[in-house]
């Protein structure tokens, strides 16, 4: 009855996105008890640069996760990525090649994992912890205990650069991350892709005989999933300017975390680009709030897994009261009408 | 007789665990041709006793990947239960040996109460709620030690003994990695509640529709791996005597789910032996160790624990399609006979 007295909002926050936001806006009052710079918009602005490639790889891995698959070896793919790279560079090649070779190496990656899944009918999860341990190993055998360094002046501090000048400015990272986020937005909620790929997770066989080419939804999705790797790649050898072997040694929980946090359902038909971008900020806002207040890193990361537990584990404690609410108001309906 | 002694020998050739066992004959005899010093006692024996740890956590990472579950979080939970077993032991030094066993197991205990909440009230996929503890037991592991780790003084003399020292000939490390072993055989093999877990495990739908507890199973499959991960934390204390906060157990999880699905355990459930999982666990430490023996670059390893995961994986997959056609096949000809 009381939707009809009520006025329809025009517009709703999704549900999905209440926990992140909340997490953003506590983290950001916290952050600012600990310093008065840390509300600064240039300071903020600033800070993204290190979550960017995160980000960038929780933003295909949505992709992936709405398929009902997952992909573990998203950060051993990077490392790989960054591996060809740098020995390329160290052969001599062009920074121009090293970096189109990065990303082409991603790609096949990914591909690789996809056909894999398809093809021989495997299990994601089982299939890329395989090439978790395989491409990290296929790093380790090209770089060894090295380290690739002497990159060129005018491909190393990519995240110093600003697309946008002035105070703040918008620095390369983030316009490259703002960009590929509408980029995902209009692929995923937008584009046949998109609706191909979140019917193929929320239902594969009714999809399948309605004619969505389930199979290839997922390679692309796969495949998409390691080109992003291959770029990420690229923006972390220019971030760090060196390249060694254990390169973002256990990114894939963090991006994971990033994806689940956003909303998007692990087993997969639900999740939307808008939860990962803010849950992705949510993330940055506690970690370099806990930063500013002077707490270490393991902490960090438990507070980070707690807030993981609670954003999935709040919503079904209040649904779970609401049902068992309206099981009693529905009871003593019955018991006064009898 | 004959046909049945026949018969019964066909039956060992087709169980599941022939093969790894055949596998693991080829590797000794690839190394042993390269390398006779591969067959050296000393050399044996440093493979079993890496291998002990890692089959007393897998033991435990079976029973709960049969119910459909999975376990990130085992790194982190030997990792609290050693070093709180190390700070009781630092601070009282006479303390028995077996109440330090004790206070592992159940600090161990704990964390699997934890996770199994989580997964069975909580109804959180276990993938996530596990990821979250992973970090959170991390974090603990930090704020319960300070940021001090036990140094190799303060272990008391009798738990490193346990690496060394040996009733019969075998280490005491090796023993508690049997007893686990022979403990999941038993449980799952020769009890009510293994056959439950099982049940509930190739289809819960059903597990409950014929009255078991889905949440009793799982939080009790989950205590258990919590405790061999506390037996595990002794272990590790055992061999390595020094407990640092920051990487006790770190990335164990991959080794022992690499492990338990080499040996043959389905990651969707319902299926999986403890003979496997052992068998799994010796071809990965027999692997790491001989590639280091022969001369090959320890950073292959990576790259050979990738491929042997994709290699197990299809060779399951393509005997359950035949299995299932066999099956299929056999019940179309009864038909056609009656």
């Amino acid at each position: 009855m009381s939707s009809l007295i009520k006025a329809p909002s025009r517009f709703k926050v999704p549900s999905y996105l209440i926990g992140p936001i909340l997490i953003l806006v506590i983290a950001m009052i916290y952050g600012s008890l600990g310093s008065e710079y840390f509300l600064q918009p240039s300071s903020i602005i600033f800070n993204t640069g290190r979550y960017i490639e995160i980000g960038l790889l929780a933003l295909a891995l949505t992709f992936v996760i709405i398929n009902g698959d997952i992909d573990l070896s998203v950060a051993s793919t990077l490392a790989a990525s960054a591996g060809v790279l740098a020995k390329m560079w160290a052969a001599g090649v062009p920074i121009f090649w090293c970096c189109i070779a990065a990303i082409f190496t991603g790609f096949i990656l990914g591909l690789i994992n996809g056909l894999i899944v398809i093809k021989l009918g495997l299990p994601s999860l089982v299939v890329t912890l395989a090439t978790l341990a395989l491409y990290r190993g296929i790093t380790q055998v090209m770089l060894g205990d090295g380290v690739v360094a002497n990159y060129p002046e005018n491909f190393v501090g990519f995240d110093q650069r600003l697309v946008i000048g002035g105070n703040p400015g918008l620095p390369a990272p983030l316009a490259l991350f703002i960009a590929a986020s509408l980029i995902f937005y209009f692929i995923l909620h937008r584009s046949n892709y998109g609706i191909k790929n979140i019917m193929s997770g929320s239902n594969p066989s009714s999809s399948k005989f309605s004619g969505i080419d389930v199979n290839s939804v997922r390679l692309t999705a796969f495949a998409l999933s390691g080109t992003v790797c291959g770029l990420c790649a690229v923006m972390i050898t220019s971030r760090l300017g060196s390249t060694i072997s254990n390169v973002g040694l256990g990114l894939e929980l963090l991006a994971i975390t990033v994806v689940v946090l956003g909303g998007t359902d692990i087993f997969g038909g639900r999740g939307a680009i808008s939860g990962t971008v803010v849950s992705l900020f949510a993330i940055m806002a506690v970690r370099e709030a806990l930063v500013i207040q002077d707490i270490n890193g393991q902490v960090q990361d438990a507070v980070i897994g707690l807030l993981l537990i609670l954003t999935v584990l709040v919503p079904r404690i209040r649904s779970y009261y609401i049902e068992k609410r309206n099981r009693k108001k529905r009871f003593n309906e019955a018991q006064r009408n009898a | 007789m004959a046909v049945n002694v026949n018969s019964k020998v066909s039956y060992i050739f087709k169980k599941r665990e022939f093969g790894i066992f055949l596998f693991i004959l080829i590797l000794l005899a690839v190394f042993g041709a390269i390398e006779p010093r591969f067959f050296r006692s000393d050399n044996l024996s440093a493979i079993l006793s890496s291998v002990g740890i890692l089959m007393v956590v897998g033991a435990g990472q079976t029973l709960v990947i049969v119910t459909r579950n999975i376990d990130l979080s085992v790194g982190s939970t030997l990792g609290l239960a050693a070093m709180v077993m190390g700070m009781v032991a630092r601070s009282k030094p006479d303390f028995p040996i077996i109440g330090l066993i004790i206070i592992a197991m159940v600090v161990g205990g704990i964390c699997g109460v934890l996770n199994g909440l989580l997964v069975s009230y909580g109804k959180i996929p276990s993938i996530i709620a596990t990821l979250g503890t992973l970090a959170i037991i991390r974090g603990a592991v930090f704020v319960v030690s300070n940021n001090v780790q036990i140094d190799p003084n303060d272990v008391p003399k009798g738990i490193i003994a346990l690496s060394t020292t040996s009733p019969i000939g075998i280490p005491w490390l090796l023993i508690f990695a049997f007893l686990a072993i022979v403990l999941v055989w038993y449980v799952s093999s020769q009890t009510l509640l293994g056959k439950r877990v099982y049940a509930v495990g190739s289809n819960p739908e059903a597990a409950v529709s014929r009255g078991l507890s889905f949440n009793k199973i799982t939080i009790m499959v989950f205590i258990f791996v919590g405790v061999l991960a506390g037996l595990g934390g002794v272990l590790y204390t055992a061999r390595y005597a020094t407990i640092n906060p920051a990487d006790v157990g770190r990335g164990l999880e991959f080794d022992v789910i690499s492990a338990v699905v080499i040996g043959g355990t389905n990651i969707f459930g319902g299926s999986g032996t403890a003979l496997g999982t052992a068998l799994g666990c010796i071809l990965i430490g027999i692997l790491s160790n001989g590639l280091t023996v022969v001369g090959v670059s320890p950073f292959w390893k990576a790259c050979a624990t990738g491929f042997l995961i994709l290699a197990a994986v299809a060779i399951d997959n393509l005997v359950r399609k035949k299995q299932e056609e066999n099956f299929l096949l056999a019940i179309r000809n009864q038909r056609v006979v009656k």
